[in-house]
This record gives structure tokens, sequence and C-alpha cells, in this order.
């Protein structure tokens, strides 16, 4: 599957209250799609570790979903986070691994594993129970809305074709975008309760 | 008698095992046939147990909404006494890397959470801290076990490398801290989760 295919067409599905965590190989890609305050780039940041703090996004705020766009090799750097997840479930969220079965963005050098691990099956032990594999642009526009009016935590497997994109970086300090966010999150939405805690 | 606990250090793996002293002709067994160091576990249970109250109690009072991290030998009682209160969630990680973002996550969620490792995780885990609670600026309090401190300055071979390299590696990192001693639980933690917020980073409380 193409990446901006398939990058275009999660972004169409997102519900503009998604918080979209990316890093490496879809950092740079999704910054040119969307706009929005509620997107946070894992970028500069500790490889692997996008997953678990989208992780910690989900747990303190419930009632917003809250997707992270996963590489295989990230996965691969902190594949306990897929147990942790499972230990300690948050329904709202969500994440996607893109799998090309190459470290991209240092060169297109194979993921261990390459060719033979299923990512599906690896989350499937891990104890995640919303478990899916949408090999096509199709299957992300058809399944995908179904699947995620489910609760999670939901696992989805998506492979991507390999690319040559490089290395994102940040123009500013992380600390930016995690204050901004912060404070995105702390603003009530319109139609919303002004408390997730359910206190008005 | 009864009531004392030893813990078997091997000379490999570092594994732990603590065992009533009903069970002291295993350790002598044991002690036989894979050379193993048999010693008095300083402290009893029920004192350690009191501390940890101790130490919830001040964490309660302090907000904190969540307790992120990997139990050792020093914190179970406290993940023990926290699991067991409805104020704050457990939130147990495989490894301490996942600890310093999920606890990230959660406060740039508008949680308080706290992260409880022990200094081998510290060491395990450094880029995540840097990647996370560091560069994001998250005022987080940090509680550390400080192993193998009762090791240090030995010079039989029986120093725990993990005690002398802990503090050198915690100031080249940039983690302030600060230990904390039986009765100043309560100024200790406060005092460093106010320079965690002060400073917007990470600061450490230590557990010998």
């Amino acid at each position: 599957m193409n990446r901006l295919e398939c990058l275009n067409a999660l972004h169409e599905l997102r519900d503009p209250g998604t918080v979209v965590v990316t890093t490496m190989g879809s950092a740079s890609p999704w910054s040119g799609i969307s706009n929005s305050d509620l997107d946070f780039p894992s970028v500069g940041s500790a490889m692997g570790h996008a997953a678990d703090f989208a992780m910690g996004l989900a747990l303190a705020r419930p009632r917003r979903k809250i997707w992270v766009f996963n590489g295989d090799g990230s996965m691969l750097m902190s594949l306990g986070t897929l147990v942790t997840i499972a230990q300690t479930p948050a329904p709202n969220l969500t994440v996607f691994v893109l799998e090309n079965g190459t470290f991209e963005v240092t060169g297109n050098q194979p993921i261990p594993g390459a060719g033979f691990i299923s990512f599906v099956r690896i989350a499937r032990g891990a104890g995640i129970e919303s478990v899916h594999d949408l090999d096509s642009v199709s299957a992300v526009k058809d399944r995908l809305p179904a699947l995620l009016r489910y609760p999670g935590p939901h696992f989805v497997r998506i492979p991507i074709e390999a690319g040559n994109e490089p290395a994102p970086i940040l123009d500013c300090s992380l600390r930016i975008p995690a204050y901004r966010l912060r404070k995105t999150l702390e603003e009530p939405r319109a139609g919303e309760a002004r408390s997730e805690s359910g206190i008005l | 008698m009864s009531s004392r606990i030893f813990a078997i250090d091997t000379c490999e793996g570092n594994m732990r095992v603590f065992v009533s002293f009903e069970d002291l002709h295993l350790h002598q067994a044991v002690k036989q046939s894979v050379n193993v160091l048999v010693r008095e576990f300083t402290g009893d249970e029920s004192r350690s147990r009191e501390r940890s109250e101790r130490i919830v109690a001040v964490l309660i009072d302090l907000g904190i909404t969540h307790v992120v991290g990997v139990p050792d030998n020093v914190t179970r009682l406290i993940f023990e006494t926290l699991t067991a209160d409805p104020r704050v969630a457990v939130v147990p990680v495989c490894r301490e890397g996942e600890a310093w973002a999920i606890a990230s996550g959660l406060w740039v969620g508008g949680c308080s959470p706290v992260v409880i490792i022990q200094n081998t995780g510290f060491l395990e885990s450094g880029d995540a801290l840097r990647g996370t609670a560091t560069d994001m600026g998250i005022p987080l309090l940090v509680l550390m076990d400080y192993r193998g401190f009762k090791t240090l300055g030995k010079t039989d071979g029986r120093e725990d490398s993990v005690a002398r390299l802990f503090e050198p590696t915690m100031r080249a990192w940039e983690m302030p801290y600060e230990f904390l001693d039986e009765g100043n639980e309560r100024a200790v933690l406060k005092g460093v989760f106010r320079n965690a917020v002060e400073t917007q980073r990470p600061a450490a409380v230590i557990l010998t």
C-alpha cells in the first residue's frame, strides 16, 4: 500500500477530536496532510516509545480517541508495550503499525524478522483482543470505521511500501508540542462536557 | 527468629530470594550448590510497611493520580499499598523505558503521575527518559530504589556495580535527587516534587 494513500485514508476517517501521535516514517508525511493541534510528532524522542506515550494519553483522556502511527522497527524496539497495553487496557487507544520491513529513515536496513514476523500474532499473543490486518486502502476505508465502534485497545497492522523517508526533524524543542497538546486537551470541546472527569 | 528474612544474592544474575528463617536449611543447601552469599535482610516487614504507608500518604496528598513502574524488593510494599488504594491507578510496565513514556503521556493528558523503579532500570532506560520526560519538560516525581547501596566501597569484589555507577549516571543525565531517610518522607517528597514542578523536569527521591 502506498504510504500517502494510507495516511490520507486515515485522515478522512479521523474524528476531529482524535489525538494522533506520529513517529519516524509517518511524522513528516502526516504533517503535510494534517494541521491539527491534536497532532503530536514523537520526533527527536526515544525511538520505540510513541505507542506507550499514546497509552499514557489514552489513560489520561478516556473520552478522546487516541491514535498512534507506529513503525514496525519502532514497535520492535518496545514489544513489551503491547503486553503493557493489554495489562492496563485503554478502550480509546488504537495502535497502528505501518509495516514496511525496514528501518526506513536510516536507509532501509531490514528490521529483524523482516519477511517472517507477524505483528498480528504477537499482538494477539500479548493479550490484545481487537487485532486487525488491513492490507489495502479499501480495507482501511471499509473496515476501520466499523471496528473502531467497539471498545479497544485496538491494534491495526497496515502493510505499506518501503520508501525513502528521511529522518524527521522537529523545528523546535519537544517541550513545545508537549505543552501545546496539554493546553489544547485542557480546553473544552464544543458540545462536550467541560471536564472529562464528568464534573461540569 | 522465625520472622527474620534473608536474601540470597547469587554472583550471577543478581537473583534475590527472600525466605523465612524456617527455610534456612534450604539456604544452606543452595549455598553449597551454587556458591551464594547468604545475608540477613536488614529491617523487618512491619517497619517497611509502615514506611511505605507514609510514602503513599504523601503521594496522595500531592495529588498523584497514577503510579507507573516496576516493583523491586524495596518498593513492592509501596506498590501493594497503592494497588489497594482506589485514589491512585497503578500501571505496571514490562520495562522501565515504558514508564517514562507512559508517565509523560499521562502528564500531557492532564494527570499527575509518579514513576517508581529500581536504579538498574534507570540505567537501562536512559534514552527513553531523555527522549520523553526530560525533553518534554515533564515535572515528574520519581522514586528509585538504590540497589547495592550497602555494598558501596567494598573492596572484596562484592561492591554492586550498579551502586557504583548509579549516582555518577544520575548526575551525568542531569537528574536532581535527594535521599529519603526514616521519618523525613513528607519533607523530602514534597520538596522534590516542588523542585520538579518549578524546574519542569523529572526529579528523584532515592530509597536506600
